[in-house]
């Protein structure tokens, strides 16, 4: 990337993260930069981390019982695994886009309206409307669905349906959004409109997005972090790494050598 | 600037390889074909001819059931006049409204009047053919128009089990003669035994009714129910969401399995010894009854309660975390109305073996003889299946109709629960 004159503002920092499952480590000694202005790509083959390595930035490792997970990640510069960050408020700032579309079997306007309402986000019903309106609108679904948000979410098409995921997770006003795999279950229709979006909300929101789809990772993304075996192999500009990689298994891949 | 990078597909122009099809006309081919046809017809017919046996099981079940109950529904009269002008009862007009009145007419001798008049009308026999309730009868029709006092009236009243028995086509040659005598005169009908539906036990059986059983299963069902529902449900969720998996969880899993699994009676001994022995709880109580069966419901709703959590996607758990929903509000926003339908079905399931459980009640006392409805958790009470129970085991030949009409009514108290819970299964189930 060219080096511009403004300072990149540092959203996400990660230092030397593990992570094991029992006693299988799963990402070993990790560290990445996420910038408030970029989508930053995670590419490499199944199994190697990506997902999991995603899902700490977010803690939704917690989950997993045998999970654990060592180093420092910081958001803004405060230590998410430090006992005193309440892991709500962290997802709540740190939104998640799932590998298949899952909104929740409910109305199109319950599913955007259910993160501001239970962080109590909007006061009356106008505000929570004009939430539901303005991130629908965000996610490129306003026009598709806006005479009949009262229909399931489960009732619209695949690509559709992972907008509105999207617009779920924009609608708690989130500071990082992280996406995995968002395009793998849709056809090349829908993840055309889902990269459109990626890029329309750059900028608005730092984003980390996992992609099996090398070309997608090289239209979306600026920073592109390529994961070979639990490890980071390269991490650099995109324009970089699909043109001229540093490392041998970063080209092997990219050419389609493996994975 | 990918497309340096990205490989092409290599193209040959080698000749493409002929293949042989598959001969599907041979006779091998076909008498498979013929055999997988034939074992489809089999399995149809095998399914089918289950499916028919069930129904036809059930339907003679039902129909015997109504045949020989709807009877017990039904009684017999016998008309009787009266002249309580000319028996001049000693009584103040003023004590024939409000609470006094039965006690007024009783106290004033309604009962040998009623007697008298049967024997009178009837020949010295005449007072055998009433049934104990028959002076009730006249006792009500006087409450209701005190001025029946002043003159002669004809009341139908009801006969005595035997007569009954015997006009329903079922009496001694004795009874059987006696009812061909009154038929001929006339003075024999039939009418709904509304007694049967509001009145509770006694020893004679035209004056028996259901009500205080029915109405003894229904406090003991309430009580299972709020209690089993809410623990089982709870311990569910808690093994299914929060507890880690470790032996302790298992032990617990083990136990509960067999919990559901054991004798309904041993629940009944622990009922005895805790509720009656330790806490000394009064005998025969509905709230015994339902502590003793929400004991034994319990672990069937925890069973049904965690197969219908685990069946719900773990990606609506991933969403609702993912979007900051705490780990209370993903079980009771999402959770738990995705598994609802699940847990009422087990519920009901729970439930209706609950209803129809005798064994365990018999142990802590909800055997005995109870005239009275109970108006409370506390007061003696018994319930269907074992106020079924109990009059199936009199001799007297009037309680065999009532028996089975005690059946239907239990059954469709069964209905009309399994009626609710699928009512209330489709409002909860989610269209995805
Ligand atoms: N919940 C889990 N428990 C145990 N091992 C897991 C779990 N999730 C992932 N793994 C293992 O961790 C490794 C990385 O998985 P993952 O992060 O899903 O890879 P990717 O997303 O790159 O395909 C894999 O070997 C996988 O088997
Ligand atoms: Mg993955």
């Amino acid at each position: 990337m060219t080096k511009s004159l403004k300072m990149p503002i540092l959203k996400m920092t990660a230092r030397n993260v593990s992570v094991a499952y029992g006693s299988k480590i799963a990402i070993n000694n990790v560290s990445i930069d996420v910038d408030q202005d970029e989508v930053v790509a995670f590419i490499g083959p199944s199994g190697c981390g990506k997902s999991t390595f995603l899902r700490t930035l977010n803690r939704m490792n917690d989950t997993v019982a045998s999970a654990r997970v060592t180093g420092e990640i910081k958001l803004d510069g405060q230590d998410i695994y430090s006992p005193d960050m309440d892991v709500v408020q962290l997802r709540a700032r740190v939104g998640m886009v799932f590998q298949k579309p899952n909104p929740f079997p409910k109305s199109i306007y319950e599913n955007v309206a259910y993160g501001p309402r239970i962080h109590g986000l909007a006061g009356a019903k106008a505000d929570l409307d004009r939430i539901v309106e303005k991130s629908l609108r965000r996610a490129g679904l306003w026009d598709e669905v806006k005479d009949r948000l009262s229909d399931s979410g489960t009732a619209l098409s695949g690509g559709q349906q992972q907008r509105l995921c999207i617009a779920r997770a924009i609608a708690v006003d989130p500071e990082v959004i992280l996406m995995d795999e968002p395009c793998s279950a849709l056809d090349p229709i829908a993840t055309a409109k889902i990269e459109e979006l990626i890029h329309e909300l750059r900028g608005r929101y730092a984003m980390v997005i996992v992609t099996h789809n090398m070309q997608q990772a090289a239209r979306v993304s600026q920073k592109t972090a390529f994961f070979h075996l639990g490890s980071l192999v390269e991490y650099g500009n995109t324009s970089d790494i699909f043109t001229n990689p540093r490392e041998e298994r970063t080209k092997d891949y990219i050419t389609g050598r493996y994975g | 600037m990918s497309d340096t990078l990205v490989p092409q597909i290599p193209t040959t122009n080698a000749e493409p390889v002929r293949r042989v099809p598959t001969d599907w006309t041979t006779q091998a081919m076909q008498s498979r074909i013929r055999r997988r046809y034939a074992s489809e017809r089999r399995f149809r017919f095998a399914g089918l001819a289950a499916v028919w046996l069930s129904a036809a099981f059930l339907a003679y079940l039902l129909i015997t059931m109504v045949m020989q109950g709807a009877s017990g529904f039904v009684e017999t009269r016998v008309s009787l006049p009266v002249d309580l002008a000319a028996a001049k009862l000693p009584i103040e007009p003023a004590r024939l409204v409000g609470r006094g009145a039965d006690l007024a007419l009783a106290g004033a001798g309604l009962e040998g009047t009623v007697l008298a008049a049967a024997s009178a009308k009837y020949g010295k026999d005449g007072a055998n053919l009433l049934s104990d309730g028959a002076w009730a009868v006249v006792r009500d029709a006087i409450k209701a128009d005190p001025s029946l006092l002043q003159r002669k009236a004809v009341f139908e009243v009801p006969v005595s089990s035997p007569i009954d028995v015997a006009a329903k086509g079922n009496g001694t040659p004795d009874a059987e003669a006696v009812v061909a005598r009154l038929k001929a005169s006339g003075a024999l009908s039939r009418g709904f035994n509304a007694g049967f539906l509001t009145s509770a036990d006694s020893t004679d059986a035209t004056r028996v009714g259901i009500w205080g059983a029915f109405k003894g299963s229904l406090l003991t069902m309430v009580v299972t129910l709020l209690l089993a529902f809410p623990i089982g449900v709870l311990s569910a969720l808690y093994l299914e969401e929060y507890a880690p998996k470790n032996r302790w969880t298992d032990l617990i899993e083990v136990s509960i399995n067999n919990l559901a699994a054991v004798p309904s009676i041993i629940f009944g001994l622990l009922g005895l010894a805790v509720f009656l022995g330790t806490f000394g709880m009064p005998r025969s109580a509905p709230i015994v009854g339902g502590l003793t069966l929400a004991l034994m419901t319990m672990p069937v709703i925890v069973i049904a309660g965690r197969n219908a959590i685990k069946s719900v996607p773990p990606s609506i758990r991933d969403a609702a975390l993912g979007i900051g929903a705490s780990p209370v509000q993903v079980v009771f926003h999402h959770v738990l109305p995705l598994a609802l339908p699940g847990i009422l079905t087990g519920t009901i399931i729970g439930m209706a073996r609950a209803l129809g459980e005798t064994a365990p009640l018999l142990m802590i006392g909800m055997r005995a003889f109870i005239a009275a409805p109970p108006s409370g958790l506390k007061d003696p009470a018994t319930v269907l299946p074992v106020q079924i129970f109990l009059w199936s085991d009199q001799v007297s030949r009037g309680f065999v109709e009532k028996t089975s009409a005690a059946i239907i009514v239990l059954l469709v108290f069964l209905l009309a629960m399994n009626g609710v819970a699928i009512y209330l299964r489709n409002r909860f189930e989610t269209r995805w």
